[in-house]
């Protein structure tokens, strides 16, 4: 009895220690358990500590009346059902869209017209890419305070070279009207941002080889056929990426309209960040301010996400 | 050691915690105004944070303090006046505050009913001109009969005015004929006809905080208010003042006819003023330091000065300003208060007009402050009557570029609307007084 019933034990026993040995990862041979884990540790702590922490921080308090001083109550999902009733949120969201879709496309243009002229390594080229750049290593901080002389009626640049055109008489109030100041930055940013672009685009270009160029030249492809057939489709990604990266900036365009406009006149040149940041600092209303940002990260998430699929190169 | 994945996300997860524990701190203790010794013989650092607007004055009060004792120092940090709220409050959360803080006197209840300044009110109490303060500005200091704070300095808004163009208009009594809106319409259409590029009146019409400041009172000179209701419980009532509908038709009529210059349609507060102290303007809502301070004597010389007038006579003014308080935290309250004891005494309120603002103290109307200061008698005259909205959400109805009050006053001013400007101002005001309640 105690015979068979040893060797059912043992059997058990054998049973077990086989399913261990199937369910456990194959050991490497060079590298001791969780030394992978061990390298990436400092890397997982710093995205634990400043990405994951504060957003969840951030979906904490966009669940609560939080304000910047004082204390706070939990309050649900109330934040998030006053976003979806709150006019101002979604007028400046469609503005913060209308932006987007005016700027995207010139920034794109004029940054691949720059990349073709300074892509080649003639003489004078790094000069060029250096002027073509400059805009944008000023930052726009320092480019919206510049405009905001240079927009003044009267005296500022913009006036005094439409009334030298003869295009208007110099008193045009560029900030002081939401369609006048939209052309106004766009123009502004159009310009300031594109040097960013054409670096972008410029890469990719350097890095299609010159050996397909020549065939094609040899084979009678004129300069347009060649950049159609051969250029953009091998720099598809990186064209991908220069937008993807355009769009968020415009999504989340600051600097510019509170240096210009301060989202004025009335909320007419307001962004979604703009917004939040009255919502937070300046009606000190962190609870509402975290949920609109939450509502706008899943937003910028998914615009991201659209263009990388409509984006993606077909295998 | 073995690190474990559950290890890992346990460190990860302390770290956050340990990382948020310290922002969820609630009210900063608060000083015990009531000890004894409280506010007397102390020493050490003051830190004052002042707006930057103000910052002259206050470095006049500052500089004098510094010299009259050498116990206690003060330090000025001005502060842009568009972040002050905004860096205050952020102090206050990281528990780094000043121990003194001039603050604009609008923005005062925003931080007294979040518990950020400390009850001063025996401190208040015992000081024997406190029946002479600005009772408009210490009102936006005081919540419940508790004074959380004491008026500083007074900016109080005016209708200055050049006599010398009006009485070539035919006018040579200026203070009847701005009685009312009628008068003053009449008197515009005189100054303009003169010609040589003179205008009846001038404002700044893309500045939210100027028309804040110069508009508003003509409304409150008849009685009518656009906020009414208590904080926590305040509505818009710019749709049903008859005072707001005759202020912006007034503007209107104003701006069609080219009694306003045209750069008052993109007029942002740089040049305040300056078109009026060129001589070129006959009548200009203002203040003192921009009227008289910044003037040269010939023009300081014909300028005269009376409160803002209401459609149908009345006259107001607005009771703007600084405040002095005291946040909780602060690291010197004792200190801190001397010198604030010092600020009000009398010689300094009286030299206040030195650096381009008004005493908060109604007694400080002394014979000497009449001869130094003829034009700065008026608007301290009119204190007693001072008015401001108490809402925690003034820099949302009125000082924000983006605020309801501006967007209103161009829809009827500028684009002629003055319907639709009502119903923006009454939806704008709706939406925000709506959000800002505690």
């Amino acid at each position: 009895m105690s015979g068979v019933a040893g060797l059912g034990t043992d059997r058990a026993a054998a049973t077990g220690a086989l399913q261990a040995v199937r369910h456990r990862p194959p050991r490497s041979l060079t590298h001791p358990p969780h030394q992978g884990v061990l390298l990436v540790a400092p890397a997982l702590a710093f995205v634990v500590v400043f990405v994951l922490a504060p957003l969840a921080f951030a979906v904490y308090m966009s669940m609560t009346d939080w304000p910047l001083i004082g204390s706070y109550e939990f309050t649900g999902l109330s934040n998030y059902l006053g976003v979806a009733q709150d006019p101002v949120f979604w007028r400046s969201v469609g503005y913060t869209v209308l932006y987007t879709a005016i700027v995207t496309l010139p920034i794109l243009v004029l940054g691949y017209v720059l990349a073709v002229v300074v892509r080649s390594n003639r003489r004078g080229s790094t000069l060029f890419r250096t002027i073509f750049f400059l805009p944008y290593v000023i930052g726009l901080t320092t480019l919206s305070f510049l405009l905001v002389l240079e927009a003044q009626p009267d005296s500022g640049a913009v006036n005094v070279v439409l009334r030298w055109l003869g295009i208007t008489d110099g008193s045009t109030a560029w900030l002081a009207d939401g369609r006048l100041a939209t052309g106004l930055i766009c123009v502004m940013i159009v310009w300031g941002v594109s040097g960013l672009t054409m670096v972008l685009l410029m890469g990719g270009m350097q890095g299609v080889p010159r050996e397909v160029h020549e065939s094609a030249e040899i084979d009678g492809a004129t300069w347009w056929q060649r950049e159609r057939s051969i250029t953009i489709p091998m720099i598809r990604r990186t064209i991908a990426m220069s937008l993807v990266i355009s769009v968020i900036g415009s999504l989340l365009a600051f600097t510019q309209f509170y240096v210009l406009t301060r989202g004025g006149p009335g909320t007419e040149t307001q962004t979604v960040v703009m917004y939040i940041y009255q919502r937070g600092f300046v009606q000190l209303q962190l609870g509402a301010a975290s949920a609109l940002s939450i509502v706008l990260v899943v937003v910028v998430g998914l615009v991201t996400a659209a263009q990388f699929r409509l984006l993606r190169e077909k295998d | 050691m073995e690190l474990h994945r559950r290890n890992v996300l346990g460190l990860g997860g302390l770290a956050a915690l340990s990382a948020l524990l310290p922002s969820c701190a609630s009210s900063l203790p608060e000083a015990d105004v009531g000890a004894t010794g409280f506010g007397q013989d102390g020493e050490g650092v003051v830190r004052l944070w002042c707006r930057a607007a103000t910052v002259t004055g206050v470095r006049q009060t500052v500089d004098a303090f510094n010299a009259s004792q050498d116990r206690i120092t003060v330090e000025v940090t001005p502060v842009l006046d568009g972040q002050y709220v905004t860096k205050l409050a952020t102090a206050i959360r990281g528990g780094n505050v000043p121990d003194v803080v001039d603050i604009d006197d609008i923005n005062s209840m925003l931080f007294i009913y979040r518990d950020a300044f400390t009850d001063l009110t025996p401190l208040v109490r015992q000081l024997d001109f406190a029946d002479a303060l600005n009772p408009g500005q210490l009102g936006l200091a005081t919540r419940d009969d508790r004074h959380y704070g004491v008026p500083y300095i007074a900016d109080n808004s005016a209708l200055f005015y050049n006599t010398e163009l009006l009485e070539r208009a035919g006018f040579s009594d200026p203070a009847e004929v701005t009685a009312d809106f009628d008068g003053i319409l009449e008197a515009a259409r005189a100054v303009g006809a003169l010609g040589d590029g003179t205008y009846g009146w001038t404002i700044e019409g893309n500045s939210a905080g100027i028309l804040g400041f110069v508009v508003q009172p003509h409304v409150w000179a008849s009685g009518d208010r656009t906020v009414v209701g208590d904080v926590g419980d305040q509505r818009a009532a710019v749709a049903d003042s008859p005072s707001v509908r005759s202020t912006f038709e007034l503007y209107r009529t104003m701006w069609e006819e080219g009694l306003m210059p045209r750069a008052n349609f993109s007029g942002d507060g740089a040049r305040w003023g300056a078109d009026f102290r060129d001589g070129t303007v006959g009548m200009f809502p203002g203040n003192y330091s921009l009227a008289v301070l910044n003037a040269d004597e010939e023009m300081r010389a014909k300028t005269g000065v009376v409160l803002l007038p209401g459609p149908d006579g009345g006259r107001a003014t607005f009771a703007g300003g600084d405040n002095l308080c005291l946040p909780r935290g602060g690291a010197n309250p004792s200190a801190a208060w001397e010198f604030v004891r010092f600020a009000l005494d009398l010689p300094q309120q009286v030299d206040l007009p030195d650096g381009g603002y008004l005493p908060v103290r109604s007694d400080a109307a002394t014979e000497e402050y009449r001869e130094r200061h003829p034009l700065a008698v008026a608007p301290l005259e009119g204190i007693q009557d001072a008015y401001a909205p108490t809402t925690l959400a003034y820099n949302l109805l009125f000082n924000q570029p983006d605020s309801p009050w501006i967007a209103a006053f161009r829809q009827a001013v500028f684009d002629g609307d003055v319907d639709g400007g009502i119903e923006t101002g009454q939806a704008g005001f709706t939406r925000v007084l709506e959000q800002a309640q505690l």
